[in-house]
């Protein structure tokens, strides 16, 4: 066949060559386009018997890929073992051309092909063709190499922002949560996703006990063994109160097997782990600012029933000087102290002060006195009145709390004091010539117990220049900075040395002396004082 | 969820109904490519994850490679009952824009 002859053929073949590259380049994967491929072959040269084969390396076993076996194993010897391209042509054998190509992902094509079906010889036409269908099979396999190389790029970038925005939401999502086994599911899928896991727990140790309190596996039914006892993990630990959290994850897949997790993998489990660490912590604050501010409604409840209670001034008495204090500390103590005016110039002079604190000693105070409110319009001898307190008080309280009560029942006439100490401090009577007594004649504390004790009255009578002094232990045993108490000592001193002083002048100053003791520490309990003096 | 994923498939027509369960990740994958293989006459699948709340990178690679073999005969994978979190996942991946998602079954059959 002349050139210019060969040249209109092969013009002619151009769109073929061109249909031929695009059905190449529609292939999905190489089986399908090296299919593809001898469908092209066999159409234009009317094969009917063509076999395929690949290799990985030049130095790999060629790996049959036709659809069919070849019949023959003596056809392999005729598949030529080279690095570069080529076509062998056969006359005298059944397969009439052997094809080596080496491919641009460095494997390698052979192709056999048997004799057309006319049994004609391969024309110069025939040779020219096959060389170019050869070059469109290898431009369009570099184009499918490149279009794999951009999925997986993009893939992989996609993954990457998958793997931004998976955290992000996982840390939104995990904070809200404050059921710790829901929190630890999200944390678990979230991570065995992200890092193409095959399962993955978190293992919850009592630090104290060393002992595994619990396993949470993904999926649920996964033996903890499984994925403990796996070669391919890693794992991410915390502590939080008095428990070891550690993650694990196992089995990093891939499309066809499993492999090592990588070091992001080992920045993603870290992080996650962070947040559920986070979280927790955030979960244990926010109980505990919930149980301080019901600790601080309930002192706020406490503090205002208090105020309600506590006289807001004491009544005149003919004769007498008489003042009051009471200083709340911060935490609220239930000390209380009132002057009840019984008319027939009869006064009840009390303190007391409630053991605990908060809503229930403020509750307590309040029903000690609607009681004496109550009692004291009634011309009871104390001892049975502190008998009927006992009782009542007994009965409104937990076992833990009771009532340190005095009561001074004062005849401004005569200045008999009826008193009923119960269980408080004793009181002390200065007299005018310094001599001290001291009022503790009584019984326990109201509410303390309820065997039917009778409780100890006593009557002593207040001279003109005696000064009685009723207080609770707040003033004693205020603290300072080196945990040093006022003590009783300083306090009778200080009574001794400044009892010439107005009754309002003595509290005023015995109040600025145990707050000069205590300098900068917190005042740990009510101050309450009353002083009466018989002028 | 139990630790082995569990499919069903259903055919209506030229549609493949299969509805998942469990962690979609290669092994959930390639038995979802087995399924849809196993029917070479749909131009429609239709995914019903609603029983799968987790699905890794390898189980989608799986899930892009039936996409592509769909788009090839013209047809379409639908998904339907998408948890929100995998549905921002397919998104980012961006399965959406070879793919459809539907609210249920019975929409993305209709449609």
């Amino acid at each position: 066949m002349d050139n210019n002859n060969l040249v209109e053929k092969l013009a002619v073949q151009v769109e073929s060559f061109q249909e031929g590259f695009e059905i190449l380049s529609k292939s999905l994967t190489f089986i399908e386009m090296v299919k593809s491929f001898l469908h092209i072959i066999r159409g234009n040269f009317i094969i009917t018997e063509i076999y395929s084969f690949h290799k990985l390396a030049s130095d790999s076993k060629w790996n049959n890929i036709s659809l069919k076996k070849i019949p023959d194993q003596s056809y392999l010897s005729c598949l030529v073992d080279s690095d570069n391209p080529s076509i062998k042509y056969f006359e005298d054998l059944q397969i009439k051309v052997s094809i080596n190509l080496p491919l641009a992902d460095k494997s390698y094509l052979g192709i056999l092909i048997g004799p057309k079906f006319d049994k004609s010889k391969f024309t110069d036409l025939d040779k020219i063709t096959l060389q170019i269908l050869l070059q469109v099979f290898d431009s369009a396999f570099k184009s499918f190499l490149n279009r794999q190389k951009e999925k997986a790029l993009v893939f992989e970038l996609n993954e990457k922002v998958l793997h931004l925005n998976n955290l992000i939401d996982t840390g939104i999502e995990i904070s809200r949560y404050n059921k710790r086994r829901v929190l630890y599911d999200i944390a678990l899928e979230r991570i065995t996703s992200l890092t193409n896991a095959s399962s993955a727990l978190i293992e919850i140790v009592k630090k104290s006990q060393g002992i595994v309190k619990k396993y949470i596996t993904f999926p649920t039914g996964v033996e903890p063994d499984k994925i403990l006892n796996s070669k391919l993990k890693i794992h991410s630990s915390f502590e939080h109160q008095d428990r070891s959290y550690t993650f694990v994850l196992s089995e990093k897949e891939t499309r066809h097997s499993t492999t090592s997790f990588t070091e992001l993998d080992q920045m993603l489990l870290d992080s996650i782990s962070r947040q559920v660490s986070v979280s927790l912590e955030n979960e244990y604050l926010h109980k505990q600012a919930l149980e301080k501010e019901k600790i601080e409604q309930e002192l706020n409840v406490a503090a205002s029933i208090q105020q309600k209670i506590l006289p807001e001034s004491l009544p005149e008495i003919k004769g007498y000087d008489l003042a009051g204090i009471n200083i709340p500390s911060r935490e609220v103590g239930g000390d209380y102290y009132d002057c009840f005016d019984l008319s027939k110039g009869k006064f009840a002079l009390i303190i007391a002060d409630v053991a605990g604190k908060g809503i229930g000693a403020a509750l307590l105070v309040s029903t000690l006195n609607a009681a004496l409110n109550s009692y004291l319009q009634f011309d009871i001898p104390l001892t049975e009145m502190a008998e009927r307190l006992n009782k009542l008080i007994y009965k409104s309280s937990p076992s833990d709390k009771y009532i340190t009560f005095f009561i001074a029942v004062l005849d401004s006439i005569s200045g008999e004091l009826d008193i009923v100490n119960a269980g408080h401090n004793p009181i002390f009577l200065l007299r005018k010539d310094g001599n001290m007594e001291k009022l503790d004649a009584g019984g326990v504390g109201l509410g303390m117990l309820d065997f039917g004790l009778p409780f100890e009255g006593q009557k002593i009578v207040m001279n003109s220049g005696d000064k009685l002094f009723l207080y609770t232990d707040g003033i004693p045993e205020a603290m300072n900075d080196k945990e040093e108490e006022y003590s009783d000592e300083e306090m009778i001193n200080f009574l001794k040395t400044n009892s010439e002083k107005s009754s309002i002048d003595f509290i005023d100053s015995l109040v600025k002396s145990v707050k000069d003791f205590a300098g900068s520490a917190q005042q740990s309990d009510d101050i309450t004082a009353l002083m009466l003096k018989r002028n | 969820m139990s630790t082995e994923f569990n499919l069903v498939s259903e055919l209506h027509d030229k549609s493949l109904v299969i509805k998942t369960e469990g962690y979609i990740n290669s092994a959930g994958g390639e038995k979802i490519v087995h399924e849809f293989s196993k029917h070479s006459d749909i131009n429609k699948l239709i995914l019903n994850l609603e029983n799968s709340k987790v699905v890794n990178s390898i189980g989608i690679s799986h899930l892009i490679e039936i996409i592509e073999k769909l788009n090839q005969s013209n047809g379409k994978l639908v998904f339907t009952n998408l948890d929100p979190t995998i549905e921002k996942t397919f998104s980012i991946m961006g399965l959406f824009q070879f793919a459809d998602k539907a609210d249920t079954v019975e929409s993305a059959l209709k449609g």
